[in-house]
């Protein structure tokens, strides 16, 4: 892999390193549907913050196939493309009694995070 | 010390390049920050066509404007209008903005932001001093995966007259994060 | 994992500190830090997963009482280590050798 070097930097930085990845995978989901989110505790790498396990929402948006970070961490290079998803939490679902008035959360969401929920 | 210590050890190993890292701050320091966003911000009240491409794929329409690269590889663009006002937070990191917004600011990275804007985004605002009536939804937006976020906030009233350039002086970052609105000009 | 990191919701940690006109960088080391992410991530030691995993496993307590940029130094040191690049005693080493030539 290349030393980084003065001449290098400005392409580095104007490029990126998108975690985007061109695969064929088919989404889980789509913009509309109900899913809950699943109730994992992996003592590895996960995007998948604690406020939003086992809990139901909604897909806003499919903004397609990205490297799976849980994979990602574990492999050293862009694993396990999936589909990552917008979904809507309402404050309520996730705060009770104690959410704010009409406050809701979205969070970016991987299809292995999900599953299919009654609408 | 531990940091020149660090650097000195990957320098003599040829890992690393110490006048490289010069010019990855000075680049950072001088040409990246929030002025970008405003200048996003400003083109879109100003350009109703350009406004629709950046909320369908903002990060092709920020990069009509020359802004792209790490930590905004995969931008998406949320609108503030008088229903509904947007905030965004990383609760698991600080996930920003990069080629739009600069480096985030100490607060956006601090525990007290992070833990209570998604549970209590009201009262994060009201400490900003912003305070919008219950008939507003709040969206709070966690950039957890690698999707980043800009928000597009509410053009103030009385600024039809102003020009882009003019425009893009109003706009700050914080109210490019949503824990700001846009002031109008003073008359 | 269910580490300090993942703060969503927590209560008590305190009002939201705000400073006028902030640098990006208030003190020099951490530009040099934030630079070193770019030479680091280009010689391909390890990717943003593995570091914000190492960011992670941080002792909870320093977690919260160190600043950003001390999060990522502790991740370089955490991941170099483990990738056998450098090892702590030689940083040990290196460190002690500068003071002594009384270069700060």
């Amino acid at each position: 892999m290349p030393l980084l070097t003065r001449d290098i930097v400005g392409g580095l930085v104007a490029g990126g390193a998108s975690c985007r990845m061109d695969a064929e995978v088919a989404p889980k989901f789509k913009a509309g549907d109900k899913v809950a989110t699943l109730n994992i505790n992996p003592a590895s790498h996960t995007r998948l913050p604690r406020y939003v396990r086992g809990k139901h929402g909604t897909i806003t948006h499919d903004h397609g196939v990205f490297a799976f970070p849980d994979s990602s961490a574990e492999s050293g290079t862009h694993s396990d493309p999936q589909h990552v998803y917008s979904v809507r939490f309402e404050g309520e679902e996730l705060w009770g009694k104690d959410a704010n008035a009409n406050a809701c959360l979205y969070i970016d969401m991987f299809d292995s995070y999900l599953e299919a929920a009654e609408s | 010390m531990r940091v020149k210590a660090l650097e000195t050890l990957l320098s003599e190993k040829g890992l690393v390049d110490s006048s490289a890292i010069d010019t990855v701050i000075e680049l950072y320091e001088t040409k990246i920050g929030p002025r970008n966003g405003a200048a996003v911000v400003a083109r879109a009240w100003s350009d109703p066509d350009y406004k629709a491409r950046l909320l369908e794929n903002g990060t092709k329409a920020i990069a009509e404007l020359g802004f792209e690269g790490v930590q905004g590889e995969d931008m998406m663009v949320v609108e503030n209008t008088d229903s509904v006002h947007n905030v965004v937070v990383c609760t698991l990191c600080s996930c920003y903005p990069w080629p739009t917004l600069g480096l985030p600011p100490v607060w956006y990275k601090s525990a007290p932001y992070r833990s209570k804007v998604v549970r209590d985004p009201r009262g994060v605002l009201s400490e900003f001093g912003v305070e919008l009536p219950d008939s507003v939804e709040i969206r709070v937006w966690d950039s957890n995966a690698e999707l980043r976020y800009l928000v597009l906030p509410n053009r103030p009233a009385g600024t039809d007259d102003l020009s882009e350039a003019e425009l893009a002086e109003l706009v700050t970052r914080d109210s490019m994060i949503g824990t700001a609105l846009v002031a109008a000009p003073a008359s | 994992m269910n580490g300090i990191h993942d703060l969503g919701g927590m209560h008590g940690l305190g009002p939201i500190d705000q400073e006028a006109n902030e640098p990006y960088f208030h003190e020099e080391w951490e530009g040099r830090v934030f630079g070193m992410f770019f030479a680091n991530f280009a010689q391909g030691h390890f990717n943003v997963d593995q570091f914000r995993h190492a960011i992670e496993r941080m002792d909870p307590a320093e977690y919260l009482q160190s600043s950003y940029y001390e999060h990522w130094l502790h991740a370089f040191e955490t991941l170099l280590h483990e990738k056998g690049i450098i090892s702590p005693d030689e940083l040990d080493r290196k460190q002690a050798e500068l003071s002594q030539a009384g270069d700060s």
